[in-house]
């Protein structure tokens, strides 16, 4: 009985979709503004990559919203953790030996792959916050395989205001010297497709590398050291 | 001990290992060699080396040649091979109805030295399914094994790790 129920509730659920759905038109753009993006992103911002050209020229100013949103959340849990008592000295336990050596080998592998991620936003998929993220996990490669290091405070907090500061300047110099928006696009686009190309992207991106890096490092760090 | 001592004095080796290595995987990353490319990861590799150069040899890093060079691929061709093959061998022990397994964990000995030597060694075995390394301490590496064949330290060196580790030695001399 229980059985016939739920068949046909779950049968009167998908008729309900079905109909709801039907109107909707299968695979056709619902906006145009996709096909401006696709048609003109490449000759208007000089990216390769038509994600990078939106994220960073067409909607340059969300991005700078997602990133302070980052930048909050970091401080957040910073201040929550600090108000947690310290449970004496952290106990250091020594990683094995495999751990250990992968850490010491790998970091600055990591750490050319990450520059090589967000270096490249432009170019190829990827860009500053996944570049970001790569070179925080090679931090936290270090706090799990040589336990007894710890990364520079200071250097961090201001490699993120300094990466911080770059992508507001060069946003406002854009709005001054460039055109009427915010983060327009001012310096010469240069031959499309080469890595010296489509104006400020690279060094916004590379600018939003270290920052998400150095917020997501700092955000390990809280947790590692604080809890 | 006097191993050591001689690292430390050669800080400029260090440096020049590491940025090497760091301008091979750029190119490699880039897989091209436009003159903007280069410039790039010559900075960056040279910025990253400056910074982390410090006691990166005390790893065991090999002085690299054309024999070494060769013997790693050898080493990682032969490695794919065990893969493969240790890949069908647990297919079909999970999947047989009576399930032949026999897990344990033995001990084998490693004639390598240098620490990223052992790594490597570590999670090649790791990497063929079947054989996981637990730990390593000194020169015996701790060892899951889903059908143990020997519980003899020699005779299970000789299964897991002798396929792996002479070419590593060669790699490693």
């Amino acid at each position: 009985m229980k059985k016939i129920i739920s068949l046909i509730l779950l049968f009167i659920i998908c008729l309900g979709i079905v109909f709801c759905l039907q109107d909707i038109p299968f695979g056709a753009a619902k906006t145009k503004v996709g096909h401006y993006y696709i048609d003109n992103g490449r000759e208007e911002t000089g990216a390769t990559n038509i994600v990078t050209s939106v994220v960073l020229n067409y909607r340059g100013f969300d991005t700078l919203g997602e990133v302070t949103i980052l930048f909050l959340a970091a401080i957040g849990l910073g201040a929550v953790l600090a108000t947690l008592k310290k449970k004496g000295k952290r106990q250091i336990e020594p990683a094995s030996l495999i751990l250990k050596t992968g850490c010491r080998f790998l970091f600055p592998l990591i750490l050319l792959f990450g520059a090589y991620i967000f270096i490249h936003g432009h170019l190829t998929p990827g860009g500053g916050f996944q570049g970001g993220a790569i070179i925080a996990s090679a931090f936290l490669l270090v706090y799990l395989g040589c336990r007894e290091r710890k990364i520079n405070e200071v250097a961090n907090k201001i490699t993120e205001s300094i990466a911080g500061l770059v992508f507001i300047v060069m946003g406002l110099i854009g709005l001054t010297v460039g055109g009427h928006y915010f983060l327009s696009n001012f310096m010469p686009k240069g031959e499309i497709n080469t890595l010296f190309s489509s104006g400020i992207i690279p060094i916004i991106y590379i600018a939003i590398g270290f920052k998400v890096g150095s917020e997501l490092t700092g955000i390990i760090d809280n947790l590692m050291e604080k809890s | 001990m006097k191993e050591k001592a001689h690292v430390k004095n050669s800080d400029l080796k260090n440096f020049i290992y590491l940025f090497f290595i760091l301008f091979v995987i750029w190119l490699v990353l880039t897989t091209s060699f436009h003159w903007q490319e280069i410039i790039v990861g010559i900075f960056i590799s040279f910025i990253l080396a400056l910074y982390l150069h410090k006691n990166y040899l005390e790893l065991g890093l090999p002085k690299i040649t054309v024999k070494k060079i060769i013997y790693f691929i050898m080493y990682i061709i032969v490695l794919f091979i065990e893969v493969v093959k240790a890949n069908f061998d647990v297919a079909y022990r999970v999947l047989h109805p009576k399930l032949p397994i026999k897990p344990g964990i033995v001990i084998i000995k490693t004639k390598l030295k240098q620490d990223i030597a052992k790594t490597i060694l570590a999670n090649s075995i790791t990497l063929t399914p079947g054989t996981f390394t637990l730990d390593i301490e000194e020169d015996e590496l701790l060892i899951h094994w889903i059908y143990v064949r020997s519980e003899e330290e020699i005779e299970a060196t000789k299964i897991i790790g002798e396929k792996f580790e002479k070419y590593l030695r060669v790699v490693f001399a």
